[in-house]
């Protein structure tokens, strides 16, 4: 009700999605244009699109071979140096080449990445979210690994996973990130390492004080659905079987996983945990989240004492994932030397550094195993975490699925509306009739 | 500030000069009035028309955003309104706006109108009050999701506090699907300074001869309010119902915030869908499933349903002063 103006401009709806974001506008209007004017505007306004992004069409004249990486905007300054010194270190190794680094803010990136490949102007490699890269394989927007580029045995093989598509791999793991099971220590003296340890757990630290919950459960959101394949694997289960085209979330192990979340309502109810940072404020003794909530905590909250562990199982330790990829564009150009900046990223030399400097953990096995204790004690637990997690499924339309029709089944199962066998199993037959597969 | 514009009308449509044109002047009239508007043409070209013209394509596209589009007719259209497995949640988007309107909208307006008539009937610091009550106005809406979510939290916040000191039990108001409509409902009516600065506007326009001549015949307070003001303030209203209804039919950004903004929060669309607003339906569609020909089609539905709804209140209800 307050955007009187948008209403006076015709109250046309379409341009809330054309305009409000307002992400890159001259790349889309561009490009758009360049749709319904044909070939002479798209020369010129192509030639806009190479200016912004960074150039890459240039320096053919000199000598100095270029090569354009795409990467997410650094998060702190320190980051940055981390980065510049790892492209000068290359630059050194390789003369002759140069390394154009166009650094894109988060949000903005898949949107300016989309409008570039509709516009030719491409970056030779570039970094590409998890669950992109498989729909971007099936486009052949980018290039298979060659065999002998990557040594598999180098990498831990969530992460390597994260890059496979129909067996073969189209990308380079470069940092990696999982969840772990954070505990106030005050609440919580051992953390629980199986289901039946945190069900026990979460039942005393409500018994003992009515006000503050067990764990803080993850809800049937979007986020809450990126976590749970963590607690199904740890069933020893799998969210779907891509191979035989099979779902396999309404299986025994995701029913238990599922059933497990609502067992731990009663001694964690959602209004002490739906508080605005109620594990921080010390009103649930434990809860589910990611390296990125250490620092906050820290930051804001320094008299808590806590710490983080792997993520409690029942049969099998495992954790989901998440962190950056990066891949090789099929319309880009030096693709040898592109294979070669993603090899320089993830060996042990500075996979560490750069990890860090991008906020997730390094996926390289000699460099994480090395440089373990140079990380936090808060840490150590996504290190482990990260040894077992497992990749999403390579679905081009797994967000979807994962917001659309997953998120809301936890949602009818943790609300009780349903029972867990009962929306899992109506959640698969629509992931079924939205794939089309029979298993 | 934007008065009434249907009170205008009458006033708008000059009769046709009978004398006639002089040629050369004439002409450079129509030149300095086309420089003139130029530049508000120019922006809606290329700003609202362009655009609008290019959603209506892509709305009978299968378009990812970077691969390049494939014609497909009114699928999309067909998907939308019968396919609940490609679309699960596109009736509920539908439902959950629906109902935000029809709550927000008067609520809003019964905010706006009793906000008016106690800054008009304040002597003195009537600026400081209208300012303050404009202010939730010109509050960034990123800042104005944060704080509601701090004013509902189920722990901490002061709606409970406020409540509970008239014996209303505590309510968890953003996480239980009952209750999100309300308490985003109530954060409209909040923000509902532009509607008042109008309001007040139209009751700074009503005659005091009328009030005079009602108070002579012997009518009190809540007649005169029932029989002059509230018919003196139809045109004003009028305005307000027709906006304010388009506005809440695209309500977006603080659903956005409040459900999907920042951090690791749910991007549904709050729990159970009950916070679905169908523009934010649309953005997930449009940018982060790639299914920008699909958003464009739900783009362009709710278009004509803003046209058809507008036009019905043009043609039923009350415009005129009495």
């Amino acid at each position: 009700m307050s955007r009187y103006q948008s209403v006076s401009d015709e109250g046309l709806i379409f341009f809330c999605v054309l305009h409000y974001r307002l992400f890159n506008p001259p790349e889309k209007e561009m490009e758009m244009i360049r749709r319904v004017t044909g070939a002479a505007a798209a020369a010129v306004l192509l030639a806009g699109l190479a200016a912004c992004g960074g150039g890459s069409e240039e320096g053919g004249a000199g000598s100095a071979t270029e090569l354009t990486y795409w990467m997410f905007q650094d998060r702190t300054p320190q980051a940055g140096e981390v980065v510049e010194k790892i492209r000068t270190d290359f630059e050194k190794a390789n003369p002759g080449v140069k390394v154009n680094i166009v650094k894109i803010p988060k949000d903005d990136y898949n949107t300016k990445l989309g409008s570039a490949l509709a516009g030719n102007t491409v970056p030779d490699v570039g970094i590409l979210d998890q669950p992109l890269v498989s729909r971007f394989a099936l486009e052949g927007t980018i290039k298979e690994v060659p065999a002998g580029t990557l040594n598999e045995a180098d990498f831990w093989e969530g992460a390597l996973n994260t890059n496979k598509v129909g067996g073969k791999l189209y990308g380079f793991p470069i940092d990696h990130t999982a969840v772990a099971l954070f505990y106030n220590k005050a609440l919580v003296p051992t953390p629980p390492k199986t289901w039946d340890e945190l069900k026990s757990m979460s039942a005393a630290i409500h018994q003992k004080d009515p006000k503050v919950a067990g764990i803080v459960v993850p809800k049937g959101d979007g986020y809450g659905a990126w976590m749970w394949p963590g607690v199904v694997g740890g069933a020893g289960g799998q969210m779907v079987d891509e191979a035989n085209k099979k779902i396999l979330f309404d299986q025994p192990p995701a029913v238990e996983a599922l059933q497990l979340w609502v067992d731990l309502l009663p001694s964690s109810p959602r209004e002490i945990t739906d508080s605005d940072q109620a594990f921080a404020n010390g009103l649930a003794g434990m809860m589910i989240s990611g390296p990125w909530d250490v620092a906050t905590i820290k930051d804001q909250f320094p008299d808590l004492d806590f710490n983080v562990a792997p993520l409690p199982y029942k049969t099998t330790p495992a954790g989901n994932i998440g962190g950056e990829n990066a891949v090789v564009f099929t319309k880009g150009k030096n693709e040898q030397l592109a294979w070669k900046w993603l090899q320089h990223l993830t060996n042990a030399t500075n996979n560490t550094v750069l990890a860090q400097a991008l906020g997730g953990f390094p996926v390289n096995k000699e460099a994480a195993e090395r440089d373990a204790a140079t990380f936090g004690e808060q840490q150590q637990a996504f290190l482990e975490q990260l040894k077992v997690a497992q990749a999403r499924p390579a679905v081009p339309q797994w967000i979807q699925i994962n917001d659309e029709i997953i998120a809301p089944a936890l949602e009818s199962a943790l609300s009780g509306k349903m029972t867990a066998q009962e929306s899992l199993t109506d959640a698969a037959n629509k992931t079924r009739a939205l794939l089309g597969w029979n298993g | 500030m934007a008065s009434p514009v249907v009170a205008q009308r009458p006033a708008e449509t000059p009769a046709r000069p009978g004398r006639r044109r002089r040629p050369g002047i004439g002409r450079r009239d129509h030149l300095i009035g086309w420089l003139l508007i130029a530049p508000a043409m120019v922006y809606f070209i290329i700003f609202l028309l362009y655009p609008a013209l290019a959603a209506l394509y892509y709305s009978f596209t299968e378009w990812d955003l970077h691969s390049a589009p494939i014609w497909v007719g009114l699928q999309n259209y067909t998907d939308l309104f019968f396919d609940d497995v490609k679309y699960p949640h596109f009736w509920k988007s539908i439902q959950v706006t629906l109902q935000y309107t029809l709550v927000a909208v008067p609520l809003t307006l019964v905010t706006a109108l009793g906000q008016a008539l106690l800054i008009n009937a304040v002597r003195r610091g009537s600026n400081l009050f209208r300012l303050l009550l404009f202010l939730p106005v010109v509050t960034a809406e990123a800042a104005v999701g944060a704080i509601w979510r701090w004013l509902y939290d189920p722990q901490y916040g002061l709606v409970n506090a406020v409540l509970g000191l008239v014996g209303i039990p505590r309510q968890n108001w953003l996480n239980t699907p009952e209750l999100v409509i309300p308490a985003l409902a109530f954060i409209a009516a909040w923000q509902c300074g532009i509607s008042m600065i109008i309001y007040l506007a139209g009751l700074k326009s009503i005659p005091e001869s009328i009030r005079e001549a009602a108070v002579i015949d012997g009518a009190g307070p809540v007649q005169r309010f029932f029989k002059v003001t509230v018919p003196m303030l139809r045109p004003t209203t009028f305005y307000l119902v027709v906006t304010g209804i388009i506005a809440a039919l695209q309500v977006f950004g603080l659903v956005y915030v409040i459900f999907s903004g920042g951090g690791n929060r749910s991007v549904t669309g709050g729990p159970e869908q009950s916070g679905l607003a169908y523009v934010l339906h649309i953005y997930l569609y449009a940018f982060r499933y790639n299914a920008m020909g699909a958003a464009c089609a739900m783009s362009f539905i709710l278009l004509v349903f803003i046209m058809i709804i507008t036009f019905v209140q043009f043609k039923f209800m009350k415009q005129e002063a009495s």
